[in-house]
């Protein structure tokens, strides 16, 4: 099948994520937006150098204005 | 007597415990112990079935107990569940692993997995329309193979609800 050439591209990993959410995108209206939130993945890193740590930064930003409690 | 130890010989040499590794056919005195999980949910732990058909990358296959050990790649599809009253039931598994431990327990890994009744026909069809769309278009290569990704699994979908 067509669908074995992703291996060139992606990971398992990002595969069974794209498989999974796809999933979700079909359920009915109700499970849908239970399922959705689970979906929803946010991480924040911060490089250290010397014991000092740099800028906390989202992996993906949120979109969410007004406020935000500062990282440290 | 002569007579009494004749019937005792006869006795030891008749196999007391009747096979006791072969199985009948009629009968599965065996169990399998099926654990299906999800990262956010457990649908079955250690439960005992008779029968389960998963969606294998390379094939359908149904696992009975005392199975081989082998782990299975499964593909966007059906695994469907039989226990001891013959009642099937059937989910939708996104993707995922089957691992048949040596010790007769099945143990299938996916991230997101439904009854059939919770998908809406009407979704898929419109996500399918969608996915062939960006498939067929001149995104990027990683953006086409994300849409035939997702085509696939609707396909499967719409398989598995019209032929539910």
């Amino acid at each position: 099948m067509s669908s074995a050439t992703w291996r060139t591209v992606f990971t398992y990993n990002k595969y069974a994520q794209i498989a999974a959410r796809a999933l979700r995108q079909s359920l009915k209206e109700n499970e849908r937006v239970v399922a959705e939130k689970r979906g929803v993945t946010i991480l924040r890193y911060q490089q250290w150098e010397n014991g000092q740590g740099g800028q906390q930064v989202f992996l993906n930003p949120p979109e969410e204005k007004g406020k935000s409690k500062p990282a440290v | 007597m002569s007579a009494l130890r004749l019937l005792s010989s006869a006795a030891r040499r008749a196999p007391a415990a009747f096979a006791t590794g072969r199985r009948g056919y009629a009968e599965a005195a065996d169990k399998l112990k099926l654990s299906l999980v999800l990262p956010h949910q457990a649908l079955f732990t250690s439960a005992d079935v008779v029968q389960v058909n998963i969606p294998a990358a390379t094939g359908d296959m149904g696992i009975l107990a005392n199975h081989v050990a082998s782990i299975e790649a499964l593909r966007p599809g059906v695994v469907e569940v039989l226990d001891s009253t013959n009642t099937s039931k059937k989910w939708f598994v996104s993707s995922g692993f089957a691992t048949v431990h040596p010790n007769n327990k099945l143990t299938i890994n996916a991230i997101e997995a439904a009854p059939l009744e919770d998908f809406s026909a009407e979704a898929v069809r419109a996500n399918l329309a969608e996915a062939q769309k960006v498939a067929a278009g001149n995104g990027s290569e990683e953006d086409k193979m994300e849409a035939r990704i997702e085509a696939d699994v609707y396909e499967a979908l719409q398989h598995a609800l019209g032929s539910r």
